[in-house]
């Protein structure tokens, strides 16, 4: 009975420490410390592409194909948006897409852009304004709005309404380095045929609902490969 | 020839006593070894010219295993201690691995199961700590294999000797598990965080924990196996009062011999087996014949060892002694009995024989194969453990015990003890069941069951009499009448005077009345007239029942007929046992009008009377040779040796305890519908086994192939480790749903 005693309080004493150890450590953050990182490859790989955007206000990342992933560049309260994703129109039109049908401000001329704004308010300016920095911002006050899907290994942005954009953990390891990924539903309401929407994927991808509950949902996808 | 047995230590399973068999079997000059696993002793028969027995005991050690030279003592003493060790130690490691245990799985298993929303604390999330969710299940691992490292130690060495057991699958199935998991964690650290998925930490702490549940289980179980012997040898006195030169000397057991002349006082118990020379007493034999009744012995009478002599002092002769008397017998008996190997036993080895090596081999060969086809070695890794994996015993190792554990758990709601599976198992094939009569088919409590009076005499004032006088005596019939006018609020008398005659009854004096209570020879010497009487007599004692006379003042008054009720539930128990096919018979010692009164009233007509106790296995020998499946249900020390040598001994609660621990199925409510109970219940445990199995089975022969890439080859899926532990889980799901059905049993149908 001693003995049993003895080992059980050992083993407490070892689960406790190991708990407060490992709730110590943030070495082995995968959003925290990975997510950024590879962002940063993205960022490296296509340094070109990446500029600031007046108009909309924002840090932005422009695919070869010229759909942007655009993330707040400062705190001032008038920015509307944090979060912004803008491709081209002409692809859905010709798909049947019936612009007024659109929720309204979707469509700015020959754009589409679908915008979200961080719950809770945005980050704070960090001064330095670079887009590395403000998105280390975003995943430092906001991860939540991060995730890591670990079967395709890549990292996701969400911008809301299941619309998001996703990089992949290790740029040239992955199938696909960068991907645009679209809710279809908005879209095909609005007239939007995905059997003859050209240039973007129509596809069945594996996630999780809000409550955890993995489910199997079509997206409108547009991947690119930027690593060597 | 030298016949030795020895004490074995570190057996696991059959396997393992077929190993030791095997080895010492070889060995020139063994004529013949027999190990018995549940008393974990081996008998050798052999040559000491040739061989000897420390050459034995070396082989024995040489094939990992302990050995020993086994005596009483041993097993009395230092065994019992050993055991008990051993049991605590069980249940130690299973605690600490349950505990280690629980939370992992709850690490492990919440995410999946997120409709429950198991909190985890964020840095636990498998998606964004990966390496910290990895670290705390090797921590929460590790103190699980080191409780069960024993698995690993006697698994592997199993292997490397060539006759892998039970244990070598664990070892295995959990080894492969563990190991992939590690691989998967240094794919984590590699920056392979997708590895998170790849962990099967939790499979092997489960199976781990739950085997060592299993183990603790059956290490109490053996415990209780041996308990009976263990009673039975301590039932017999330590010491005998030996005459010699007229004087008294206490000497051990051991030193008595046959011709010694021994002297037993009122309430002692008696040594050894011997001829009374001279005294008058009766002699409690109950602990050796199931009788509740003491009977009376006189010069020439055989009395027996172990018996209690009640009071009177008497001195006897010693004509058996050790081994010789009728308690060693007994004892042989129930061991030789519990020699045989079960049938379980045999799915076991066949199980251990061939399920790993083949499942081995497979898995080395799909590997290999997929490699020399140009695959990745990681690629091949990965088809090697898969197989491993699917193929783990879990589901195969719970198909058995959970389905007896729940079963086990409804008899025992029923009244019904079932001593472990193999009981459970042999039970469903039982086509015969031999009653013993008193304590078992009757209440073995006399009870008054005629007053006839003659002449002038009242009932109650019969009844009174006899009661007054019989007030002060411990003897059951008497204690019967006493009842009886307590039952009927008669006034018990003050006797004048007592007098006991040995072998006829007693005379007494109340209020000035000379009252005789006894045998029929009692009124022979008193030339009381009993002519009136004889017919009732003759029909009472035929009907089962013990008629005693009452005489007052030297004239015939009555007959008070005592008997041994049969209990409410006898015919009732019969009858269903009939229905369900099965041949229901009767043994007893009495003689066959006493024998066939009572199994007229329950409705048996096979009756096995005036069978001596020593001779009642012998009886169930016989129906076995005849190709009967028989189960015996008894209540006394003499019906322990048929109890054991039954195909299932079924033990009455409120009979002696030796009865109860030779037996495989106590009934604790003395309630006699628990044979066809137990029966019913067998069937369907039995059915409900080889559902769990055929579901076990079915899992691994349906995934081992997907395992193994077979049909990869045809561009069919490839089983990844994930979806092998998650069909290997399902299989464990399925067998246990399907255990608990075994929850909704109903004893009566």
């Amino acid at each position: 009975m001693k003995n049993r005693i003895t080992v059980i309080c050992v083993s407490l004493v070892i689960f406790g420490l190991l708990i407060y150890t490992l709730a110590a450590i943030d070495t082995t953050d995968v959003i925290g410390k990975r997510s950024i990182g590879s962002f940063n490859a993205v960022l490296s790989a296509m340094p070109e592409n990446v500029a600031e955007d007046g108009a909309l206000g924002g840090w932005a990342i422009t695919s070869p194909g010229g759909e942007r992933f655009i993330w707040s560049r400062s705190s001032d309260p008038d920015m509307s948006y944090d979060l912004t994703l803008e491709f081209d129109s002409k692809p859905f039109l010709d798909a049947g897409l019936n612009a007024d049908m659109l929720p309204e401000g979707m469509v700015m001329g020959e754009k589409i852009v679908i915008v979200s704004a961080l719950d809770g308010g945005r980050p704070t300016d960090p001064g330095a304004a670079s887009p590395l920095e403000l998105f280390r911002e975003i995943v430092r006050s906001k991860r939540e709005y991060i995730n890591y899907h670990a079967a395709l290994d890549h990292f996701g942005i969400k911008i809301g309404n299941g619309n998001a954009f996703e990089w992949g953990k290790d740029i040239g390891a992955n199938d696909k380095d960068i991907v645009f990924v679209l809710d279809p539903a908005v879209f095909i309401d609005a007239g939007v045929d995905p059997s003859k929407l050209e240039g973007w994927l129509y596809a069945k991808v594996k996630t999780m609902d809000e409550s955890g509950k993995p489910v199997e949902v079509y997206k409108f996808l547009k991947p690119y490969n930027i690593g060597d | 020839m030298a016949k030795e047995i020895l004490k074995i230590t570190g057996m696991n399973c059959a396997a393992c006593s077929a190993r030791i068999e095997k080895v010492v079997g070889k060995m020139a000059g063994v004529e013949h070894v027999s190990v018995n696993l549940a008393t974990e002793k081996a008998t050798v028969v052999f040559d000491p010219d040739t061989v000897s027995i420390s050459s034995i005991v070396e082989k024995i050690e040489k094939a990992g295993y302990g050995a020993s030279s086994f005596t009483e003592k041993t097993m009395v003493d230092e065994d019992k201690l050993k055991k008990e060790k051993e049991i605590q130690t069980l249940w130690d490691k299973f605690i600490v691995s349950a505990f280690f245990a629980v939370p992992l799985l709850y690490i492990a298993m919440g995410p999946m199961i997120w409709w429950l929303n198991f909190p985890i604390p964020s840095f636990l999330e498998p998606m964004q700590y990966p390496l910290n969710y990895a670290i705390l299940q090797i921590a929460l691992t590790l103190p699980i294999l080191v409780a069960g490292k024993n698995f690993y130690t006697d698994g592997f060495k199993a292997i490397i000797n060539r006759s892998p057991n039970m244990d070598s699958l664990i070892a295995m199935g959990t080894s492969a598990a563990v190991l992939y998991s590690a691989y998967s964690v240094y794919q984590i650290t590699a920056g392979n965080f997708g590895a998170v998925e790849n962990m099967y930490f939790e499979t092997a702490g489960v199976i781990i924990t739950l085997i060592l549940l299993g183990k603790s289980l059956e290490a109490v179980s053996k415990g209780k196996t041996s308990d009976a012997i263990k009673k039975l040898v301590g039932l017999a006195p330590k010491t005998a009062v030996v005459i010699k030169d007229n004087k008294e000397y206490e000497v051990p057991i051991d030193e008595v011999e046959t011709g010694y002349i021994i002297l037993v006082r009122p309430g002692e118990k008696i040594p050894v087996d011997g001829e009374v020379l001279e005294g008058i007493t009766s002699v409690d034999e109950s602990m050796l014949t199931g009788e509740s009744i003491p009977v009376e012995k006189k010069a020439g009478d055989q009395v027996y060892a172990a018996s209690i002599n009640k009071n009177g002092m008497i001195r006897f002769k010693a004509s058996k002694v050790g081994g010789d008397t009728a308690l060693a017998q007994i004892i042989r008996l129930v061991e030789e009995a519990q020699g045989s190997k079960a049938p379980i036993a045999k799915m076991a080895d066949i199980v251990s024989g061939y399920f790993v090596p083949v499942v081995f081999v497979i898995a080395v060969l799909a590997a290999v194969a997929w490699f020399a086809a140009g695959e990745s070695l990681v690629f091949s890794l990965t088809i090697f453990i898969s197989v491993l994996v699917i193929a783990c015993p879990c589901a195969l190792g719970l198909a058995t015990p959970t389905a007896i554990m729940v079963a086990t758990g409804k008899g025992a709601e029923y009244g019904i003890l079932i001593k472990g599976g193999e009981a459970l198992e042999t039970t469903h094939k039982i086509d015969t069941v031999i009653f013993d009569k008193t304590g078992t088919l009757t209440e073995g409590k006399p009870e008054v069951t005629d007053v006839i009076t003659v002449g002038d005499t009242k009932r109650n004032e019969l009844l009174q009499l006899a009661a007054s006088a019989e007030k002060g005596s411990e003897h059951p019939l008497a204690e019967a009448i006493v009842k009886e006018a307590e039952k009927e609020d008669l006034e018990i008398l003050n006797i004048d005077r007592f007098e006991a005659i040995p072998g006829y009854g007693i005379e007494v004096e109340i209020k000035g009345l000379n009252v005789l209570l006894g045998n029929s020879r009692l009124m022979d010497i008193r030339n009381i007239s009993r002519t009136e009487l004889c017919d009732r007599s003759d029909i009472l004692a035929g009907e089962g029942k013990t008629p005693m006379y009452v005489a007052i003042d030297n004239k015939m008054a009555g007959i008070i007929a005592v008997a041994d009720v049969v209990k409410s539930s006898s015919i009732a128990a019969i009858n269903m046992l009939r229905s369900m096919g099965v041949e229901v018979a009767m043994i007893t010692g009495d003689n066959k009008r006493t024998a066939e009164a009572i199994a007229r009233q329950v409705g048996i007509t096979r009756v096995l009377s005036e069978v001596l106790p020593q001779d009642k296995s012998n009886e169930v020998k016989k129906l076995q040779a005849e190709g009967k499946k028989v189960a015996m249900v008894g209540d006394g020390i003499n019906d322990a040796p048929a109890l054991v040598q039954a195909d299932i001994g079924i033990a009455i609660g409120s009979g002696t305890d030796v009865a109860i621990e030779s037996a495989d199925i106590v009934l604790m409510r003395s309630d006699l519908m628990g044979v066809p109970g137990a029966v019913r219940l067998s069937k369907s445990t039995i059915r409900n086994i080889k559902q769990n199995l055929f579901w076990a089975f079915g899992y691994n022969v349906i995934g081992i192939p997907v395992a193994a890439g077979f049909f990869h080859l045809f561009g069919g899926p490839l089983l990844n480790p994930i979806f092998a532990a998650a069909a290997m889980s399902l299989s464990s799901v399925s067998v246990l749903t399907n255990a608990l059905r075994l929850k909704s049993f109903k004893l009566l149908g």
